[in-house]
């Protein structure tokens, strides 16, 4: 029997083609691989700051006394803060995501599982690090 | 591990893949270094000439070019995943990508030449 050639028909509704927030249900591995995004984003936003951090570290002795006392104030301990969590996290999923590359934890419970221990040492993370700058 | 014998109806998809995920390993390595750096100099473990000696050495400059490299790599993938999944018009996906191509280099080559520029 010869095989028929599907046809294939341009849907008349435009199909969600993009991970929409909004149509599917929230569960862990969805929120892991929303925040593996956002902690991305953080890490890219990180780099200029860190590259004028090193320019002001590596000038004169007053401009590193000014660097360093800016990494003290409110706004440079949350940046810190901020880009130690996104980075604990982005390394913590991004071990995740190698290992179900590698097709190690493909099961949906385990897909569940370990979506929940990535964000669980999220948060951890988050609170070692407010206790460390505090 | 099933292999897969189709790669889909552009036969080439595995570039981007690959590539962010080379880069991954190359920045899970690396990127902790700086902050561990940028840690020991707040907490003032590492004093300024400390920190002029940490990044004066042959090996920190070589490193440091191999992290940008390798960031630069990682971010243009995983932000340009992100625009294509959320700019749906051709007219701006295309654009911003390639701007943020092109201010990513920019940014990079500059990089570069301030980390070999340290006497």
């Amino acid at each position: 029997m010869s095989e028929q050639p599907v046809k294939h028909q341009r849907p008349t509704l435009p199909r969600p083609l993009s991970p929409r927030l909004s149509i599917y249900r929230w569960r862990a591995p969805m929120l892991a691989s929303i925040a593996h995004r956002a902690s991305g984003v953080v890490l890219i936003l990180f780099v200029p700051l860190y590259l004028w951090l090193l320019h002001g570290m590596t000038g004169s002795p007053d401009h590193y006394a000014a660097t360093l006392e800016w990494l003290h104030s409110m706004s440079g301990k949350f940046s810190l803060w901020l880009v130690g969590l996104a980075l604990v996290y982005h390394f913590a999923n991004g071990i995740r995501y190698l290992c179900l590359d590698s097709g190690w934890g493909e099961s949906r419970a385990m897909m569940r599982f370990n979506a929940k221990l990535v964000l669980v040492i999220a948060g951890v993370a988050a609170l070692a690090l407010f206790w460390m700058l505090s | 591990m099933r292999t897969i014998k189709e790669p889909g109806s552009a036969h080439s998809g595995l570039s981007d893949w690959y590539w962010q995920r080379l880069s991954a390993v190359v920045l899970a390595v690396l990127l902790p270094l700086p902050f561990f750096l940028l840690v020991a100099v707040y907490s003032g473990s590492v004093d300024q000439q400390g920190l002029l000696d940490v990044l004066d050495h042959v090996a920190s400059r070589v490193l440091h070019s191999v992290l940008i490299l390798a960031l630069i790599i990682h971010a243009y993938i995983g932000l340009k995943v992100i625009l294509e999944d959320y700019v749906h018009v051709l007219g701006w996906r295309i654009p911003l990508i390639g701007t943020m191509l092109v201010m990513m280099s920019g940014f990079g080559i500059w990089w570069l030449a301030l980390i070999w520029a340290w006497a």
